[in-house]
C-alpha cells in the first residue's frame, strides 16, 4: 500500500504553547513510522492528529479515503465492566465483524493472553499488561488499514513485547503504522523516526 | 448507502447491548432514577393523606416527578464513558450518529422501564382512576421520546463541564417544555376521560421529530 497521510500546514496550540506550527509533511504506508521527542513534546497529539481524533487550529490533515483507524493508547481505555471477550466482541462488531470462539482464541494466541483461562475475566480484574495485550487483540481484530500505537508495549513482559513486535513488523507492509515512544526497542523497530523538538 | 445504514445499524445494537450488559452489573444509574421516583411518588402521597387532588396537578405531580428521575439517570449517559476513559476509545471505533442514536436507544429503554415501574405506583399511591388508558399510553409514549432525545444532547454537552449535576436540568428543562406542556394537558383529559385534543398529541409527535433531528445533526458538531 502507498497510500499516505498527508500533514497541510498543520497548526495546533494548548493555551499560549504552540505544539505544532505550519507542518507539512507526508507519512507514507508499508514502514513503521517512529514518532519520539521529549516528554511533552506532542507525540500523542502528533497520533491524534494524524487519526483525526483531534483537529488542528488550522491546516488540514488528509486521510486516504475510507481507511479504518485503530489505536492502542494510555489514554483510549476499554470496558471495565466487560469481560475480555465481551470487549473484543464489541469492538469487533462496531467494524462489522462477528468474531467466532475460534479467532477470540487465536487473537488471544497472538498477543499472549490465553482466552480461555481469561476470556471470561472482566477487564476490571486485569492487570496492566493483560489489559495491553487485550487493547492490542482488539486492535488485530478489526482489520484497521491505519494503526496509532502510543506506546505499544509499555508494561509488557519481554515475552508480550517480542508477540507485538512481530505483529506490528508481519502488518507493515499494507498498513500505515505510527509508532509514538521513547522506548528504545520500540524504536530499533521502526524504519523511519520522526523527532518531535520540545 | 445501505450499506452504510447496515453497519450503523449493526453499531447502535451492539451500543445499546453493551449499554445494557455494563449497566446491569453496575445499577447505579438505573437505580437511582427509580429510586427518586419511588421516593417522590410515596412521600407526596403520604403528605397528602388520601385527600382528592386536581386531576390537573396530579398530571403535573407525574410529568415532575418522570422529569427529575430522568435527569438523575440520563445526565450520566456519556459521562460515565468520559470518567472511565473509553468514549475516546469508542469515537474512534464507532461512527458518531451510531453512538448518539445508540445511546439514545438506551435512554429511552430506560424511561420506559422507569415509566413501567413508576406509572402504576402512582396510581395506585394517588387512586387514580384513569378513563382513557390509551391516551394515557400514547402520550407517556411521546413523552419519554422527546425526553429521550433532549436528554441524550444535552447529557452530551454536559459531559465536558465542571458542574454538571445542576446543569443538566437547567439546560434540560426548557427543551422538553414544548413536550411537556401538551404531555400533561392529554395526561389530565387521560384522568378525566374528557375529550381530548388531538392537536395536542400532534405537536407533540411534531416536537419529537423536530428533537430527533436537531438532536442528529447538532451532535456532529461536538
Amino acid at each position: 500500500m502507498t497510500e499516505k497521510i498527508f500533514f497541510d500546514d498543520v497548526s495546533l496550540s494548548f493555551g499560549q504553547r504552540a505544539i505544532f506550527k505550519n507542518v507539512t509533511l507526508e507519512l507514507r504506508g508499508g514502514q513503521i513510522i517512529g514518532v519520539t521527542g521529549a516528554n511533552g513534546s506532542g507525540k500523542s497529539t502528533f497520533l491524534k492528529l494524524a487519526g483525526k481524533i483531534i483537529r488542528p487550529d488550522s491546516g488540514a490533515v488528509e486521510l486516504p479515503a475510507e481507511k479504518k483507524i485503530a489505536a492502542v493508547s494510555p489514554e483510549m481505555k476499554i470496558y471495565d465492566g466487560l469481560t475480555a471477550e465481551e470487549n473484543l466482541k464489541f469492538f469487533a462488531r462496531l467494524r462489522g465483524k462477528i468474531l467466532t470462539a475460534e479467532k477470540i482464541f487465536e487473537l488471544g494466541n497472538r498477543v499472549g493472553l490465553n482466552m480461555k483461562n481469561f476470556g471470561s475475566t472482566r477487564a476490571e480484574n486485569f492487570s496492566t499488561g493483560m489489559l495491553q495485550r487485550l487493547k492490542f487483540a482488539i486492535l488485530l481484530s478489526v482489520d484497521a488499514d491505519i494503526w496509532l500505537l502510543d506506546e505499544p508495549t509499555a508494561n509488557l513482559d519481554d515475552d508480550g513485547r517480542k508477540k507485538i513486535f512481530a505483529e506490528i513488523q508481519a502488518a507493515k507492509s499494507d498498513k500505515i503504522i505510527l509508532l509514538a515512544t521513547n522506548d528504545n526497542a520500540e524504536v530499533e523497530i521502526c524504519d523511519e523516526i520522526i523527532c518531535l523538538p520540545l | 448507502m445501505t450499506k452504510l445504514f447496515a453497519c450503523r445499524c449493526e453499531q447502535i445494537a451492539a451500543i445499546v447491548r453493551k449499554d445494557f450488559i455494563v449497566g446491569l452489573r453496575r445499577k447505579a444509574s438505573f437505580a437511582a432514577m427509580m429510586m427518586f421516583a419511588l421516593t417522590a411518588v410515596a412521600s407526596l402521597s403520604l403528605s397528602t393523606g388520601g385527600a382528592p387532588i386536581d386531576p390537573k396537578i396530579l398530571a403535573a405531580i407525574l410529568w415532575v416527578v418522570i422529569f427529575f428521575a430522568a435527569s438523575a439517570g440520563i445526565s450520566s449517559t456519556f459521562d460515565d464513558e468520559a470518567q472511565a476513559g473509553t468514549l475516546p476509545t469508542l469515537k474512534l471505533y464507532a461512527d458518531a450518529q451510531a453512538i448518539l442514536f445508540g445511546k439514545m436507544f438506551g435512554v429511552f429503554a430506560s424511561l420506559t422501564a422507569l415509566t413501567i415501574f413508576i406509572v402504576p405506583i402512582f396510581l395506585v399511591l394517588f387512586d387514580v382512576a384513569v378513563e382513557g388508558g390509551l391516551l394515557l399510553s400514547t402520550t407517556i409514549l411521546l413523552g419519554v421520546i422527546g425526553l429521550s432525545a433532549a436528554g441524550t444532547l444535552t447529557a452530551a454537552l454536559t459531559t465536558s463541564a465542571t458542574v454538571k449535576g445542576g446543569l443538566f436540568p437547567i439546560l434540560l428543562f426548557p427543551v422538553t417544555l414544548p413536550i411537556f406542556l401538551p404531555a400533561i394537558k392529554l395526561t389530565e383529559f387521560a384522568f378525566t376521560g374528557a375529550a381530548s385534543d388531538s392537536s395536542l398529541l400532534v405537536v407533540m409527535i411534531l416536537f419529537d421529530a423536530i428533537l430527533v433531528t436537531a438532536t442528529s445533526i447538532l451532535y456532529d458538531y461536538l
